[in-house]
């Protein structure tokens, strides 16, 4: 691990929670928010602890979990071009939230809830399918399997939106361009208690990762246990993005962009790697969703759409980098 | 004894004949064995079947005299080093860290590597002959520098055997005979070596054994000189060929063109006519 | 975690406060209870003083009751009455900016009970901020919500009197003719979208004495066939949003006559889009649109 990358991310995980802190309808001074963390009745401190403390902790969880779970999928299906959703993730959790909209299922975890259980119950029927292709997890029939399944979900979740009115429509865009607007302490707790599990076990499976990426046979015969690992990193991916997605809607780019960018600068060996892509990519979104409630406020623009338009120069770069 | 197959039956689910029909191995430390014959004849399934990452039909496989199915994959790996027959590298790899990843079967899971581990990929580098390398990305090297950086990773996991699938196989003469000379050496070192090859004439060489294998079945096993018989190959392989013999003693297989004599000579054909 | 606790705490002390007060008070000066159309109900001490009205429709009946200098926030979206555009605007009334509202300090906000201002209306609860969501979909909403205003606001009078008069005004205005024309609403143009009697317009329309031709349908808005559109054969196409004009009917359109012949009623002012207090005036003018035709 190097220790200068590890101490470059470590400066930018603080600075980007700090500008997190900083950032909303009204911008305060690093004093000011220190004060506000501090002082329960200090002028800021509803805003910052209230509002903006919860919500920066959860883009940084989130982008975390994704940053990991990009890293781990491209680990498993061989492809740098992998990403959380791709195993008809998004589809299900989209479908999931755009009909407990059109029914009305209120509360405040009833969408959240709705898309996490979509999500999962496309991802066991995306294992289901290839599972019938003969050996489950043949990567290439997962990634087929994906597809067919998101573009299922995605036909009925346009079909339930064309006939919307406008306002369940507005929400239901909203929603699946991903947001952190109503980012609350539960939504923290819950979140951190559960993803704790899964990080912890990707992780804990770096090294087998890094031989998957040789191939199965390759892999094999260094010592893993191909079909175990690839199963956990399939199931734990999934139950990170089912969670991610549950907390905040589509947030595309993070876990495509951030493992290669950490990849480049520090080290493509995953013991080293996921970690360090939980930084970057907690950080990056982090920042990007103090973009996305400042740039045009008091509008709050969708945190999906800044992270496309930052993830899509970057990758850029990256990518001609890589070909040199 | 290190690996020992015994009677094995391989059939592929939906297949009308056995990819293996009954084949036995043997290998023991300090010898090369050879295993040759056609395409399709059952030299990978053999190869998996071997290192128990092919379910048997019938028959065994023991591994140290333990059989293999007992042993987890990590525990194999600590004494069975594998080069198998296509790997692309993998980018953003150096060879350092690619060469680490023979270590990776001693490791636990929370554990990070030593300084044992890293003193024996220094080693095995250098044995390969990759020590130069060894901060190059492995997507930058040529077919040969590949070639034996993945004999690196296989020393680096200090087996008791290696298995090598079709290694010379993108390699030029040169880089083939230094692959050879240095399996030989490791030969002299006491490992245990199986290499599969389409190369009969440097099978016949370097093998201490040689073990001809068609249509999932054992043709012919021994000294090269007793497996490599003019008549044998000939029908084996569908074509026709002579076999001379060179000065030390192993014999050269030469196809023969349409036409061409087909009665064996007993020597090298003298290059100036007299 | 720590501001998830204080934050409960927080929650629950106005709530205990005004328990304990409506215990002690004597009968009529007790907390006011306003019950929100999402099964929320929200009490207040005192009338609110400072409103955060993320909707036009609750905008304007605020302005209606005589509380126009109680509102300290609106969205973009409400532009009427004039004086609403100098409240500063706190962003989208669907994608609520909590920031913004929090920073504005009000004492009850008003939410449309969308499905995600559920979550909006919890986190200010949590908060300690009365937030309240309301329906504005029908006509029927506007006397509602003004009586509902006016009592949250202490100015009862003024809203029973605002839904009165819109009452009267609304049944002066109507004039139902069973041989009205048939009248297709032309709501959006790609694709062609159509407004049912889910929507408070189709109501309109048929109190102006129109027949809308899409009225079977329940919903507010759905998309529609050509053909579905050329078998009713409507005599009148009205079109409610500014951003359709005639640069945009499409030469396909041709087949239904009411294209072909021009007869298209182009609707503007915000009284088509959204139920407002104005609603009996939109009535009348548009009477007066449809009798030529008759």
């Amino acid at each position: 691990m190097k220790p200068r990358a590890l101490l470059l991310l470590a400066v930018a995980m603080i600075g980007a929670l700090v500008v997190g802190l900083q950032s909303g309808a009204t911008w305060l001074a690093p004093r000011e928010v220190l004060e506000g963390l501090t002082d329960p009745r200090a002028p800021g401190a509803a805003i910052v602890r209230g509002l903006r403390l919860p919500r920066v902790l959860l883009a940084f969880l989130v982008g975390g979990s994704l940053a990991v779970t990009g890293a781990a999928l491209q680990a498993l299906v061989r492809n740098p071009l992998a990403d959380p959703y791709l195993l008809g993730i998004s589809g299900g959790a989209g479908l999931g939230a755009v009909v407990a909209m059109a029914l009305g299922l209120g509360g405040i975890f009833g969408v959240p809830l709705a898309a996490f259980a979509g999500a999962l119950a496309a991802v066991a029927l995306v294992y289901r399918l290839s599972a019938v292709g003969g050996r489950p997890l043949d990567t290439n029939v997962l990634l087929l399997a994906g597809v067919v399944i998101g573009a299922f979900t995605g036909a009925v979740m346009s079909g339930i939106l064309a006939v919307s009115d406008a306002s369940q429509l507005r929400s239901a865009v909203n929603w699946l361009l991903g947001g952190f607007g109503t980012a609350g302490w539960a939504t923290v707790g819950a979140f951190a208690a559960y993803a704790a599990l899964p990080l912890a076990l990707l992780w804990s499976a770096g090294r087998s990762l890094d031989l998957l990426t040789l191939g199965d046979e390759p892999a094999l015969h260094l010592g893993a246990d191909v079909e175990r690992t690839k199963r956990l990193a399939y199931f734990c991916a999934s139950l990170l993005t089912a969670a991610s997605v549950a907390a905040c809607g589509i947030v595309g780019f993070v876990g495509l962009v951030v493992p290669h960018a950490v990849r480049r600068i520090a080290t493509p060996l995953h013991r080293a790697l996921l970690p360090m892509a939980f930084l970057a990519g907690g950080s990056f979104l982090v920042l990007a969703d103090a973009v996305a409630r400042t740039v045009v406020r008091p509008i709050e623009l969708p945190v999906g759409v800044v992270t496309a338009l930052v993830g899509v120069p970057v990758f850029a770069v990256l990518l001609r980098k890589t070909l040199r | 004894m290190i690996l020992q197959a015994t009677g094995v039956v391989v059939r592929y689910p939906g297949a009308t004949d056995d990819a293996l029909a009954g084949v036995s191995l043997a290998l023991g430390a300090g010898e090369i064995v050879s295993v040759v014959g056609p395409n399709g004849g059952g030299k990978s399934t053999l190869l998996r079947a071997l290192l128990g990452a092919q379910p048997l039909g019938a028959g065994r496989v023991r591994l140290l005299g333990r059989d293999i199915a007992d042993w987890s994959r990590a525990e194999v790996a600590q004494q069975v080093g594998v080069v198998v027959q296509q790997e692309g590298p993998a980018p953003g790899l150096r060879v350092a860290d690619a060469v680490l990843f023979g270590r990776y079967a001693r490791l636990s899971p929370l554990a990070s590597p030593s300084a044992t581990d890293h003193a024996a990929v220094e080693r095995a580098l250098a044995r390969a002959d990759v020590a130069h390398l060894r901060d190059r990305f492995v997507a930058q090297l040529s077919g040969g520098e590949w070639q034996r950086v993945r004999l690196a990773r296989a020393l680096a996991q200090e087996p008791r055997a290696l298995v090598l699938d079709e290694p010379t196989s993108a390699l030029d003469v040169r880089h083939e005979m230094e692959l050879f000379e240095l399996v030989a050496a490791l030969r002299g070192e006491g490992l245990g070596c199986l290499v599969i090859t389409h190369r009969l004439n440097l099978a016949a060489r370097y093998a201490d054994r040689l073990m001809l294998l068609h249509r999932g079945r054992v043709v012919a096993e021994g000294a090269p000189a007793e497996v490599l018989v003019r008549e044998r190959l000939s029908e084996v392989f569908e074509w026709p060929v002579a076999v001379t013999t060179w000065c030390d003693g192993s014999p050269q297989v030469v196809p023969l063109r349409p036409g061409e004599d087909q009665q064996p000579s007993a020597g090298p054909r003298p290059q100036e006519p007299e | 975690m720590g501001g998830f606790i204080t934050g409960t705490f927080r929650h629950l002390r106005p709530v205990v406060t005004v328990l304990l007060a409506a215990c002690a008070a004597p009968q009529g000066s007790g907390p006011i209870v306003l019950a929100g159309d999402a099964g929320d109900t929200v009490r207040l001490a005192a009338p609110a003083a400072r409103v955060a009205s993320l909707q036009p429709t609750t905008t304007e009946l605020l302005f209606a009751v005589g509380a126009g200098a109680h509102v300290v926030g609106r969205t973009t979206w409400c532009d009427a009455p004039a004086a609403a555009l100098e409240v500063p605007s706190l962003g989208d009334g669907l994608n609520p900016n909590l920031e913004a509202i929090v920073a504005a300090r009000p004492d009850l906000v008003l939410l449309y009970p969308s499905a995600l201002n559920a979550a909006a209306a919890a986190r200010l609860g949590e908060l300690g901020i009365a937030a309240l969501r309301l329906r504005t979909d029908r006509l029927a909403d506007v006397p509602r919500l003004a009586r509902l205003l006016g009592r949250a606001t202490g100015r009862e009078s003024a809203g029973d009197s605002v839904a009165a008069r819109f009452e009267r005004d609304l049944a002066e205005a109507t004039t139902r003719s069973p041989e009205g024309p048939a009248v297709f609403i032309l709501a959006w143009d790609q694709p062609l979208t159509t407004i049912g009697a889910g929507s408070f317009l189709s109501e309109v329309v048929e109190r102006a004495g129109g027949r809308n031709v899409f009225a079977e349908l329940a919903s507010s808005a759905a998309p529609v066939s050509l053909e579905a559109v050329t078998a009713r054969d409507p005599a009148l196409v009205l079109v409610p949003s500014a951003e359709v004009r005639d640069t945009t009917i499409r030469p396909e359109w041709n087949v239904v006559r009411a294209f072909r012949e021009r007869r298209i009623i182009y609707l503007t002012g915000s009284e088509y889009l959204r139920p407002t207090p104005r609603a009996p005036d939109a009535v009348r003018a548009l009477a007066a649109r449809l009798v030529p035709t008759q």
